[in-house]
């Protein structure tokens, strides 16, 4: 990049305080990095970095948050002179921001005001900076939302937020934060709440823009690979301060600082398991290595969970008395079998029915028709009384959210004793020591028994949802997007602790995620779901590697890889929006038909309507 | 139009329930209208003659099926008290309470939400602690601890306005607000304060939610970000909290309109229940409830108005 | 665990400090007044204003305003008190069968509930006291079915939001029963919200006492309650306003009291309501 030029932006020992009950508290201290004019800088960090407090503080808007800035320089350029944000008065920052300045966030389902439409949302910016009439205004806004490659721009003016999809509505943004020609576009987690095909989408989109318009770049985001797409220089950072800086090839391939490696040596690359048979614990800098990796899979001669034809519909009410108008048809006809002590991973995007299908298998939603059998068992011909009695006893699950899985009011030590006396595992003051057992199992010092959940963090929480599963010796436990909302670095540690536990005690995992790159590690075999349906499944090795189905094929191509050397964000990546999976009553879906590959690789025929090609 | 036919027959099914809870909660009474009519002291063949011939001695279910019928004809009855048909009274007494629940509802609206948006602009800070504080107050006095108050200062005190008295505003409109000020004041003082916290609590939410961290960074002004993007946002919320008040003040103006003898609906029903009046207690419940559950929808339809979510959906 | 926090606003602690002198003087009084002190008439300082004899004034057949408001305090209280717990009693099964079940057990329950809300609670109050015939039990029962319907549409709503929190789930898979998990799952959950819902209805109670007794159809001679004091100042707005003022200021605090309190106990309870970012 061209570093003689003289950076549009240059943060210099910014110091944040946020006012807290005892006292000030630093949100952000010693910070210092630039920005040069067309460049990208990443920052990133876990949560609690202060990353987002940064960004915040160029815009001035951290003090909305109860922030202040408490030192440091914000030079800013700005017709030719350098001024100092820090010190500039509202008005002034009022006319840069969104002029001089546009920024996008997070979550595009709450960033525009819902009771206004697109058209007023894009304009005002317009007419207050540049002091156009609504029509020149609404011009310009069509002229924005072909920019960003929406489809009907004249009918999206008129619309509402919420009649547009979340993708949309994040273009929407860009396009409003583009409005006024920034020369700096500051991107706040812009892709985090997408789906992965739409994410490939966005980035693509603001790769274009940078490059068309050549305005500057700030993104924060604590997804590494993002950073290895998008970045032209990285900043890293831990607990409110910088820790390292440099260009991107550099720090990924020489990180200088030990916690930079350590954070990329957590990350998963897509693609690192090639030729790999068995699944691989996560590298961890520092700690010890996994105690045993799972074996690899054998044919599944007497598979534990048999699942055949497998349809859940959950009815739509509406009208008078509250009758069924219509079927969410969110699992369609599945199909699959788990071997003992092995792990299934079934991917896809949200809304594809791979979590209604875990809940279905442990009929926390009662399927509409199928076959699921646990070891010989019929789980659907179980009365609600045997199905407590028997089929919880060998099948658990793991819930995404470690701060809404343990009842607040009730103590670690009881909350996991619960399965055990249910069930009879011991009684009396075995129950103790194997409560004890299982938090050594899970690598949770003993004295966290007494304790209630807020008093752990969202690892550890996990850790006491995975004893809990485990109370029962179950042969089977489904993990629902168990490691989603932790930092990459816990994450590691809570996946390497659970390929731990199944090579140690057989279990096996249904798993359940999104994370392409975190399957590809603990998976022996990979079932990939879109809307409803399978649409292939075998071993990881023939799905990542030979993928057949097209929508695999895209899925894996919209999935950014955490290495700079190999950037597959494209402009033309072009993905089908997800179709509604509501049908009419008397909708009666086609079978899944399949086409065998190999041994074990099965394929969906066609896209039984599907409309990803 | 199926969200509207929707509500239209979940009314009607609401109504019908209400009817059959005031019949059977008024019919717990001791003592029939039959007594009421004839006196305690009437000669016992007389009164089972009267009885008999108004059909006091049908089951219950008859006599509900009756009263019901004679409801949706428009033949409400006869007043025990005022020996007058019970139709007419309420329609009259009603348009006398509504002054009042129109004027208090006014002043509370349009007092309570620049305060609370004003206190939720500056959360935690004095202004708010000033604002928050003195709408807790107003919520934690009595009704007619504020009308008692505006009478020994309004009319005992300054003798601005008058402290009792209903005039009808088709003879007199000056008369007619004036009278109607004090008892709407002593109404609406303690609405105020209850909007002012809902307004207050709503803003805050909305001011911290994210599509406001966007106006503001677009350059816009603190004054559009807040009472536009935020104001628009905060119209369905506090216009709800204001219609489920209207049920709230249906109760409150049994006692202010006792207080200023204010000859409106609850001062009617407070009269009916004092004397037993069983046809016009039945009448007079229905109609109130009635009326609140109307308003109640149609500030339901309204938010459908003013959100698109609702409108388009 | 958390409710410590109350008490770490300002707002909290006068609340809890209101709230606590009006029940210590609600339990206190009666054990240390002679109850005669309240109802000895004094001829000659009728409508009297406030003196060193009459700290707070007489009303008008001479009696003592100091001491019919301290003892007035135990009516007032022992009512409201009472009321909450009955709608309690009977709102916290309602609500939580009608949001643990669901389905059609719902539909009637709350079809039953949002009917009984269109009636102003006052109204149904009066007219229940004015059915019941109104005395000290009755009004009780009176303002306790009147808040009845709040209190299980309040309680239905958090039991369904709990129900369907991963914490039960997993509880449920966990081989639990179904009165395992509403009794050590489900009601722990909620109680924050019942309890307080239950301070506000408190202060509701209260000043539904205080109207209903103000109208005649709550409490009755020869209990003293504020309401009563109140409707007996009317006729002496003019000459004695004290009359009126003293038991108005003794509900205006203790309502006050209650639902700063309240106020603090949901900030404490649930960080949604707080007003920071």
């Amino acid at each position: 990049m061209a570093t003689d030029q003289t950076p549009l932006v240059s943060i210099d020992k910014l110091r944040v305080e946020f006012r807290g009950e005892d006292g000030p508290i630093v949100g952000v201290e010693d910070v210092s990095f630039t920005i040069a004019p067309g460049e990208t800088v990443c920052v990133v960090g876990e949560s609690g970095s202060g990353k987002s407090v940064t960004s915040l503080s160029l815009m001035r808007l951290v003090e909305f948050g109860g922030g202040k800035i408490t030192g440091g320089r914000l030079s800013f350029s700005l017709n030719g002179k350098q001024i100092d944000l820090a010190q500039t008065g509202s008005e002034t920052m009022q006319a840069i921001r969104g002029d001089e300045i546009g920024m996008i966030f997070q979550e595009p389902m709450t960033s525009l005001n819902p009771v206004f439409t697109v058209e007023r949302q894009m304009t005002d910016g317009l007419r207050v900076h540049r002091g156009m009439s609504r029509s020149q205004a609404r011009e310009r806004a069509l002229e924005l939302l072909r920019q960003v490659r929406i489809p009907e721009p004249e009918r999206r003016l008129g619309q509402y937020p919420h009649e547009l999809s979340g993708g949309m509505r994040q273009r929407v943004m860009i396009a409003m934060a583009m409005a006024c020609e920034p020369r700096l576009l500051i991107a706040d987690e812009p892709t985090t709440a997408l789906d992965v095909t739409i994410q490939a989408e966005i980035l693509a989109l603001i790769d274009r823009l940078k490059r068309d318009t050549g305005m500057a770049v700030l993104f924060i985001t604590h997804d590494m690979a993002v950073v290895a797409q998008m970045a032209d220089r990285v900043v890293v950072m831990y607990r409110g301060r910088l820790v390292e800086e440099g260009p991107v090839e550099r720090i990924f391939a020489a990180p200088q600082e030990a916690y930079t490696r350590k954070l990329l040596a957590a990350v998963p690359r897509l693609g690192e398991m090639r030729g790999k048979p068995a699944p691989e614990p996560m590298r961890l800098v520092g700690e010890e290595p996994a105690r045993a990796a799972p074996p690899p899979a054998d044919a599944v001669p007497d598979p534990l969970l048999q699942v055949s034809n497998l349809t859940t519909r959950y009815p739509v009410k509406g009208g008078l008395f509250r009758r069924t108008v219509a079927n969410v048809h969110a699992v369609e006809d599945v199909s699959f079998e788990i071997g003992r002590g092995q792990t299934l991973a079934l991917v896809g995007e949200s809304g594809c029915g791979k979590s209604s299908c875990g809940r279905s298998i442990l009929r926390l939603s009662e399927p509409t028709s199928g076959e699921i059998l646990l070891d010989r068992t019929d789980i659907r011909a179980l009365s609600a009384r045997d199905l407590r009695r028997r089929a919880w006893r060998d099948m658990q699950m793991v819930f995404q959210d470690p701060f809404a899985s343990l009842n607040p009011y009730m103590r670690l030590r009881d909350q996991v004793a619960e399965p055990i006396r249910n069930y009879r595992i011991e009684t009396g003051g075995g129950v103790e020591d194997r409560v004890a057992d299982l938090f050594d199992r899970v690598e949770l010092p003993r004295a966290f028994m007494s304790r209630f959940p807020h008093e752990l963090s969202g690892g550890q929480r996990q850790r006491v949802a995975i004893a809990r599963a485990l109370a029962v010796n179950p042969k089977l436990i489904i993990a629902d997007e168990a490691v989603s909302a932790l930092d990459v670095s816990v994450q590691a540690q809570v996946l390497n602790l659970m390929m731990e536990l199944q090579a140690e005690l057989g279990v096996s995992y249904l798993f359940i995620s999104h994370d392409m790159a975190v399957v590809e590690r603990v998976a022996h075999r990979v079932g990939v779901m879109y809307l409803g349906r399978l649409v292939e499944i075998g071993t990881r090795q023939q799905v990542f590697e030979n993928p057949q189905h097209s929508y695999t094929k895209s899925l894996l191509s919209a999935v950014p890889v955490a290495d700079p050397t190999q950037r597959t964000i494209r402009e033309d990546l072009k993905f089908r929006p997800i179709p509604s999976p509501v049908f009419p009553l008397d909708h009666t879906p086609a079978p899944s038909v399949y086409d065998a590959i190999a041994p074990g690789h099965r394929v969906l025929r066609g896209d039984a309507g599907l409309g990803a090609d | 139009m199926s969200y509207l036919l929707n509500r239209l027959f979940s009314m009607v099914l609401t109504l019908f329930l209400i009817s059959a809870i005031t019949f059977a909660v008024t019919n717990i009474l001791p003592g029939d209208v039959a007594m009421m009519i004839m006196g305690t002291q009437s000669n016992p063949e007389a009164l089972a003659g009267l009885r008999e011939s108004l059909g006091l001695n049908d089951p219950l279910l008859v006599q509900y099926g009756r009263w019901i019928g004679g409801m949706l004809t428009g033949d409400w009855g006869t007043s025990l008290v005022f020996k007058e048909p019970i139709a007419p009274l309420l329609l009259q007494k009603m348009t006398a309470s509504g002054l009042l629940v129109l004027f208090s509802m006014t002043i509370a609206l349009t007092c309570a939400i620049p305060l609370g948006v004003w206190a939720a602009v500056h959360a935690n800070r004095w202004q708010d602690t000033a604002a928050s504080s003195t709408a807790m107050l107003g919520v934690s006095l009595p009704d007619f601890f504020w009308g008692i108050m505006l009478i020994l200062l309004f009319a005992r005190g300054l003798g601005w306005l008058p402290s009792s008295g209903f005039v009808d505003p088709a003879d007199d409109f000056g008369g007619a607000v004036r009278h109607a000020l004090l008892p709407s004041l002593a109404l609406g003082l303690g609405l105020m304060a209850h909007l002012t916290r809902m307004t207050r609590a709503t803003m805050t939410g909305i001011l911290n939610q994210e599509f406001i961290r966007v106006a503001r960074a677009k350059g816009l002004n603190e004054s559009t970000v807040v009472w536009r993007y935020g104001l628009a946002n905060a119209v369905g919320p506090v216009m709800t909290v204001a219609g489920l008040q209207i049920g709230y003040l249906f109760g409150s103006i049994i006692v202010i309109e006792s207080l200023f003898n204010y000859t409106g609906m609850g001062w009617l029903t407070y009269q009916a229940l004092l004397n037993r009046d069983i046809p016009l207690i039945q009448a007079s419940v229905f109609v109130i409830a009635a009326v609140v559950m109307l308003s109640n929808l149609i500030v339901d339809l309204l938010y459908a108005v003013v959100d698109p979510r609702i409108r388009l959906s | 665990m958390k409710v410590p926090a109350a008490f770490r606003s300002a707002k909290g602690i006068v609340g809890a400090l209101v709230v606590l002198t009006v029940l210590a003087v609600a339990i206190l009084a009666p054990l240390l007044i002679p109850a005669d002190w309240a109802t000895r008439m004094d001829m000659r300082a009728r409508l009297a204003p406030p003196s060193w004899a009459h700290p707070l004034g007489t009303d008008q057949l001479g009696r003592d305003l100091l001491f019919r408001v301290l003892l007035g305090a135990q009516t007032s209280i022992f009512i409201a008190v009472a009321a909450v717990m009955m709608s309690i009693v009977i709102g916290l099964p309602l609500g939580l069968i009608s949001g643990y079940v669901g389905r059609t057990t719902d539909n009637v329950l709350m079809r039953l509930v949002d009917t009984l809300l269109s009636f102003p609670a006052l109204l149904l109050a009066l007219t229940i006291s004015a059915v019941l015939g109104p005395n000290l039990q009755n009004t009780i029962i009176a303002i306790g079915i009147a808040f009845t319907p709040f209190l299980a549409r309040i309680i239905r709503g958090e039991a369904l939001r709990v129900a369907q929190m991963p914490y039960v789930e997993a509880a449920r898979t966990a081989g639990n029963s179904d009165w395992r998990l509403i009794t050590l799952h489900v009601l722990p959950n909620i109680m924050p919200a019942v309890i307080v819902q239950a301070t506000i209805s408190l202060a509701f109670a209260i000043l539904a006492e205080a109207g209903l007794s103000f109208l005649g159809l709550g409490t009755q001679p020869p209990d003293a309650s504020w309401g009563l004091m109140i409707q007996a100042s009317r006729d002496y707005l003019d000459r004695a306003p004290w009359t009126a003022l003293v038991p108005g200021a003794a509900v205006a605090m203790t309502v006050l009291g209650l639902n700063m309190f309240g106020d603090a106990l949901r900030d404490a309870l649930d960080p949604r309501a707080r007003g920071e970012a």
